[in-house]
């Protein structure tokens, strides 16, 4: 089948025309004058738009808003928020302000769908365009919202509208919004006509939501569970148990999430259509027929909505709709290709023919209980390919491209495509090999080159996980080869007033598209991102919980906490423990002692990937039979040098400024607190590990207790801070380990200091600060303190 | 006969020279007519060192021998300079341990019991044991240092320094000193500077003693401050001196050619001199500056005073000046000098930004007899990398001093009056100082304080091949060639300066004529 062009299908032939179609005879102002219209959807983006519509044309018209509460934001609330916005601005100063605009001509509704409230009785008309926008919401959602509320909305109008005995007084208009592609996987001409199916809407909306429950009772599984678990293990068993465990919940209702959503594309596909969204809003078409059988229906599908060609001002768009992540992300150079075919038609409507459409629809009588079908589409009159689209994007972003920022503007991509199976192709193996660079990464030791090369994959990660997204969503509508006829919406535009026809007019094949997209629609979507893109240069885009600390008023309510290796201090428990040991050793025992230390490493390094705990212990077993007391002597003359030339120098400084703004400064470590001794002066408390030992003050190889490290730091922090009056709020934490998650989350200024990746990605994901404090000992590593 | 040094002036047979840059070198081909200052060769040096030793002790000069001095049941205290002198460090055995050992011989014979040694460190950073096994022998460290009479003085030990002198507190000493009967104070004089009893001050003095004279005040004073304090401990310890003046052979075997003149060198130098830049080319910085590090000097002692600490002094400091005197003609108008890796405070450490110009602001553009081989408005250029890189261990307060003090003023009265109190008090780098091996919280201000003559005398500093960020934190200009710094500074001193260069190191002392 093609898509071509209503002249492709010639002319009709006299006799066949529809006689019968509902038309205009009047102007729209007087038609609808003295009606009420309740509208669902008002907080969205046609749904303002049409309010603004009756609001500034049509004098004698009252629109009923039905809006929902939002947190603690009621209805009248939010509509106060609707009617601020600037395309009020004129109704809004006539009326005197934004509360007299809603006394005066709004009747606001609070309530929800589907729980509809009870409705006024003095409806006219109903104008149902509220709904998800998503094209991929979980399979329950879509059928509360499309089926269950459509079906909640005209029982309670039905009901309005009747006496007691449930006999109609009046007969009310239904207009029903839907979408043109209710056609589904269906190809070629789409008459505006009822969808032949023969699906039982009850049993699929049954089915569709019993899935939540069955998907929530699958995703509790003990096998479920568990793999879901070890997988939040394998990113943050370091961190600990609660860590672990947040996580693992996380991923459970991601899980859910995911499966519902997939529950609803693979119903939806195996009853032909692309998605759930289309699917179920064509199931409430199905409603709106059956229910409205003793009423006036009208449904209005519109194709892809996008900014307005003229009202309230050309390029007006509230929100980001279908098209504009991939728009903005071509600007960007972020889409190497689409999976589209060339000449297959992207079917895009300004939104204020929509508008305008439904306003003429509310307008007509038709007869009852015979749903009329209005598609609003350009395809068929104007239509717009792929490739016209694409030439026009290069062309606006060729002249108007985004800043760039120091790397000047970014390269467009040069789409030849090639169809969807080799973008898919070029999309799993870019997935692939992204994944083999992040297993290798994670076995990379701790260097701020890893850290480089993980911020670059996170980049591709970002971009891979965007474009698989959106092509597996918009896959389908690239290759559509439907041909949505306009023959009732083309009739009717024709019908209107001719007074009328410059403010009212829906012809979609009046417009030249390179003039809408190229200067309406692009500057209009372009725009906040230009100036969200100049604020970001201008204020720089780095978090900083790293504050000035000479203005830092937090004094003794503060604390500031930090980790010992890695962080202040380039060392690790074994390169300490052959410090304190070696030197005590004759040359024969230093080479055993190090050979030992080295057999047993693999082991050491398991141990430490799987628990820091267990690592620590398992080293500090090694010390059994040691002196205590020579062990500290020995420290003090000849390792605290060692020690401290390994000091990072900007870390010393940060410690000294906490001091000098009163903060009391805590040391957090792991490490043996004999280590610790030569920076006892910089730190008012030191928490660290201490050497059990036996009668003769030899080290029995345990610690008196367990080492302080993962979730006991930050349980550690909370209690020192209900005792001593600490707001751990304004207190700073400082460490460069995954394992220090839980310590750096209960401060208010945490910052990662030359971290590891997955803390460098946490500290991304928490807005903090990250610093590299260089350690550059003058001595090699191997030396021994002499 | 060694030969002296001269000035040569740059023409078309002139070969591309050697200048030094921190850890590494470079052959700089010298616009023509400059004027090249090189060091004389190394005088002859004594024969027996034993001998000379024993004979400078026997016959001191304005002193009764040292045997007479010693007697049983008297305290003796030994005092020597710390390893910032000489430098680079000499091969073992040090001149000092040797000369330690003659007196020790001489007061164990005459029955004297009561002896301590005291490393007079100043407000440099305490030695570790290697070093003082370095300085003092493997015998004389082992007798001394377990039993706790070998130690590192410590300025800021309020319990152990005790004032000496009239007026209260004006100057205060090291306990052990001031109790003691006789000072013998061993010092290694490679400069003109200090030396005898301001030396028993700067290095055994409290932190405020040694803020008096090298703090801005002393240095106002031009050497007053230093007289007084000198004679304030001459008139309360007696002390006998004695010193010992090593020669200027600073590159001994394999780099023995760094010291020769450039176009006196043999195949075999050449080959060496390609080796040395090809591997510290490839090296990384650590590396380089190990390699470079490795290489101990070559001194040769050529002269042992004994005796009154001025006399000794005297007699000192004429044999350094026939050893590093160069005569000049007339005043340059730029200057240019080739700073080397190490200097004084950086031994086994990091050059930090603030040594550097140090080292080639202070030491070298100061040592002169009175006039400064560069004119007054005149323009410096200097070569070292200057990284900005600090040691934790031996400099933590420089670390501050570069990034607040400097990034507020480089004027030295404004951060005297600013921050010196501060620092000189801080807990921590106190802590660091007396127990660890920091230099004491002061030491970056008496080294800026002794950069603040050259900046003042030279109306243009530019510094080549180094990092700008730290060059300008300093106040200074970075150029990435002399002929690019020539250019900088021909806006005050012309198209066609003249020009002289530093052949350093060795150390020369400019005799401005």
């Amino acid at each position: 089948m093609s898509t071509a062009p209503a002249v492709a299908f010639g002319a009709h032939r006299p006799g066949t025309e529809r006689t019968d179609r509902p038309l205009l005879d009047g102007r729209l102002k007087d038609l609808l004058a003295g009606k009420k219209i309740l509208l669902t959807g008002v907080t969205g983006f046609i749904g303002e738009q049409l309010l603004w519509k009756i609001l500034s044309e049509l004098p004698d018209t009252v629109p009923a808003v039905l809006v929902r509460q939002k947190g603690s934001a009621t209805a009248r609330a939010r509509m106060v928020g609707v009617v601020k916005k600037k395309i009020f601005t004129e109704v809004r100063e006539a009326a005197g302000g934004a509360e007299e605009l809603l006394d005066s001509r709004i009747d606001v509704i609070q309530g929800d769908l589907p729980n509809v409230p009870a409705l006024p009785t003095d409806i006219d008309v109903v104008v149902h365009c509220a709904g998800d926008v998503s094209f991929d919401p979980p399979i329950n959602q879509a059928f509360t919202t499309n089926v269950i509320g459509t079906k909640a909305l005209m029982d309670r109008l039905i009901e309005a509208c009747s006496d007691e005995d449930g006999v109609l007084r009046k007969i009310p208009h239904y207009v029903h919004i839907s979408t043109a592609y209710t056609a589904g996987r269906r190809r070629g001409a789409i008459p505006e006509a009822p969808h032949v199916h023969s699906i039982d809407y009850d049993a699929e909306t049954t089915a569709g939501l019993a899935m939540r429950d069955l998907i929530e009772a699958e995703s509790r599984t003990a096998e479920q569970l568990t793999r879901l678990r070890k997988e939040a293990e394998r990113e943050h068993r370091v961190a600990g148990y609660l860590t672990t465990a947040a996580d693992t919940e996380r991923r459970r209702k991601e899980w859910v999430q995911a499966k519902l959503v997939e529950a609803g594309t693979e119903r939806a596909r195996s009853l032909g259509w692309t998605d759930v969204y289309t699917f179920t809003k064509a199931l409430g078409e199905r409603v709106v027929a059956d229910l409205g059988a003793k009423i006036r229906i009208s449904v209005v599908r519109p194709s892809i909505v996008e900014s307005s060609w003229l009202h309230p001002y050309p390029g007006w768009i509230e929100g980001f709709k279908m098209a504009e992540p991939l728009i903005l992300a071509f600007g960007r150079g972020e889409l190497p290709e689409f999976p589209a075919s060339p000449d297959a038609v992207i079917d895009i409507v300004p939104c204020d023919h929509v508008v305008n459409a439904i306003v003429a629809v509310c307008a007509t009588e038709p007869e009852i209980g015979k749903a009329e079908y209005y598609h609003v589409s350009s395809g068929a009159r104007n239509p717009l390919t792929f490739q016209g689209i694409y030439g026009m994007l290069h062309a606006y972003f060729t002249a108007h491209p985004f800043e760039g920022g120091e790397r000047g503007a970014a390269q467009l991509p040069n789409w030849q495509f090639p169809g969807a199976a080799s973008v898919e192709r070029l999309l799993s193996t870019s997935e692939r090999a992204h994944g083999v660079a992040e297993r290798v990464l994670a076995k990379a030791p701790r260097s701020s080159r890893a850290r480089t090369i993980a911020k670059d994959l996170d980049r591709i990660r970002g971009r891979l996980d965007f474009l698989r997204r959106y092509l597996s969503l918009y896959n389908e509508y690239g290759q559509s080869e439907l041909h949505f006829v306009d023959d009732n919406t083309l009739a009717l535009t024709g019908s209107l007033h001719p007074d009328d026809q410059p403010r009212f007019a829906f012809d979609t094949s009046v417009f030249d598209w390179r003039t809408y997209i190229e200067e309406v629609h692009c500057p209009s979507i372009t725009a906040p991102i230009r100036r969200l893109d100049a604020i970001r240069r201008k204020r720089g885009n780095r978090p900083s919980t790293m504050k000035d600390l000479s203005r830092n008023t937090a004094g003794e309510q503060a604390l500031a906490v930090f980790d010992l290796d890695g962080t202040i201090m380039s060392t690790n428990v074994i390169e300490q423990y052959l410090w304190a040991r070696l030197p005590e050793l004759s040359t024969a025992g230093q080479i055993g002692e190090v050979g030992q230390v080295l057999r047993r490493l693999p082991s050491y390094i398991r141990a430490e990937r799987r628990d820091r705990g267990s690592f620590l212990r398992a080293v500090y077993r090694r010390y059994r039979g040691a002196d205590l007391a020579a062990l500290e002597e020995s420290i003090d003359t000849t390792l605290a040098p060692h020690v401290l030339s390994r000091l990072s120098p900007e870390a010393v400084r940060r410690v000294r400024e906490h001091r000098a703004a009163g903060h009391t400064t805590v040391l957090i470590t792991g490490a043996l607190r004999p280590l610790t001794r030569p920076l006892r002066p910089l730190f008012d408390v030191i928490v660290a590990a201490d050497l059990a030992t036996d009668a003769d003050g030899r080290c029995t190889g345990f610690l008196t207790g367990p080492p302080l490290v993962g979730e006991s730091r930050a349980a550690w922090l909370q209690h020192y801070a209900s005792l001593h009056g600490i707001d751990l709020g304004r207190s700073f934490a400082y460490a460069d380990s995954h394992s220090d998650l839980p310590m750096l989350s209960c401060v208010g200024n945490a910052v990662a200091v030359s971290p590891d990746v997955p803390l460098m990605r946490a500290a991304g994901a928490n807005q903090w600060s990250v610093v590299e404090w260089k350690i550059r000992p003058t001595t090699p590593r191997w030396t021994l303190p002499r | 006969m060694a030969r002296p040094g001269f000035v040569l002036e740059v023409d078309d047979r002139t070969p591309p020279l050697v200048v030094h840059e921190g850890a590494g070198y470079r052959l700089e081909k010298f616009p023509l007519g400059t004027q090249v200052v090189y060091p004389a060769e190394p005088l002859q040096a004594v024969e027996d060192l034993s001998e000379t030793i024993a004979e400078a002790l026997d016959q001191p000069t304005d002193s009764a021998p040292l045997d007479q001095l010693l007697r049983p049941g008297m305290k003796l205290t030994i005092a020597f300079d710390d390893i910032s002198a000489p430098m680079p460090r000499m091969r073992r055995p040090d001149i000092r341990g040797r000369i330690i050992e003659a007196v020790l011989t001489r007061a164990a014979k005459a029955g004297v019991d009561d002896v301590a040694l005291i490393s007079a460190i100043g407000l440099n950073r305490r030695h570790t044991e290697a070093e003082l096994q370095q300085i003092l022998g493997e015998r004389v460290f082992r007798s001394f240092y377990a039993d706790g009479l070998l130690t590192n003085h410590d300025a800021e030990d309020a319990d152990h320094l005790r004032a000496v002198g009239g007026e209260a507190d004006e100057v205060a000493l090291n306990a052990r000193v001031v109790d003691s009967d006789l000072l013998i104070f061993v010092h290694v004089a490679s400069d003109t500077r200090e030396g005898g009893a301001v030396s028993v001050a700067t290095g055994l003095g409290s932190a405020a003693t040694i803020g008096q004279i090298r703090g801005l005040p002393g240095l106002v004073s031009t050497g007053a401050a230093a007289q007084r304090a000198g004679e304030l401990v001459g008139a309360s310890v007696p002390i006998f001196s004695v010193e010992a003046v090593l020669d200027n052979h600073v590159f001994a075997a394999p780099l023995e050619f760094l010291g020769k003149r450039e176009w006196e060198w043999s195949v075999r130098d050449q080959v060496t001199w390609l080796g040395l830049r090809r591997a510290l080319a490839i090296s990384p910085s650590k590396a380089r500056q190990r390699l470079v590090d490795a290489v101990p000097a070559g001194y040769a002692v050529i002269g042992v005073n004994a005796g009154a600490p001025s006399a000794v002094r005297a007699k000192s400091t004429a044999l350094v000046l026939s050893q590093q005197l160069v005569e000049v003609q007339g005043q340059a108008d730029v200057g240019v000098i080739g700073v080397p890796h190490q200097t004084p405070y950086s031994l086994d450490s990091v050059t930090n930004p603030i040594l550097a110009a140090w080292s080639g602001l202070g030491a070298a553009f100061g040592a002169h007899t009175g006039k400064p081989f560069v004119r007054e408005g005149g323009a410096l250029v200097l070569y070292h990398p200057m990284p900005i890189e600090f040691s934790p261990l031996h400099h933590p307060s420089y670390v501050d001093f570069f990034a607040d003090v400097l990034t507020t003023t480089t004027d030295p009265l404004q951060i005297q009056e600013k921050f010196e109190a501060k620092f000189a008090t801080d807990p921590w780098y106190s802590h660091l100082y007396r127990t660890s091996n920091a230099f004491h919280g002061m030491h970056p201000f008496h080294t800026w304080y002794q950069i603040a003559a050259a900046r003042s005398h030279c109306s243009d500093i530019v510094w080549v091949g180094a990092d700008r960020r730290s060059v300008e934190r300093m106040g200074f200009r970075a150029a990435s060639t002399l002929a690019d710094a020539l250019e900088i500074v021909s806006s005050t001193v012309g198209r066609s300066p003249s020009i002289r260069y530093l052949h350093n190191p060795p150390q020369i002392i400019a005799d401005v004529r």
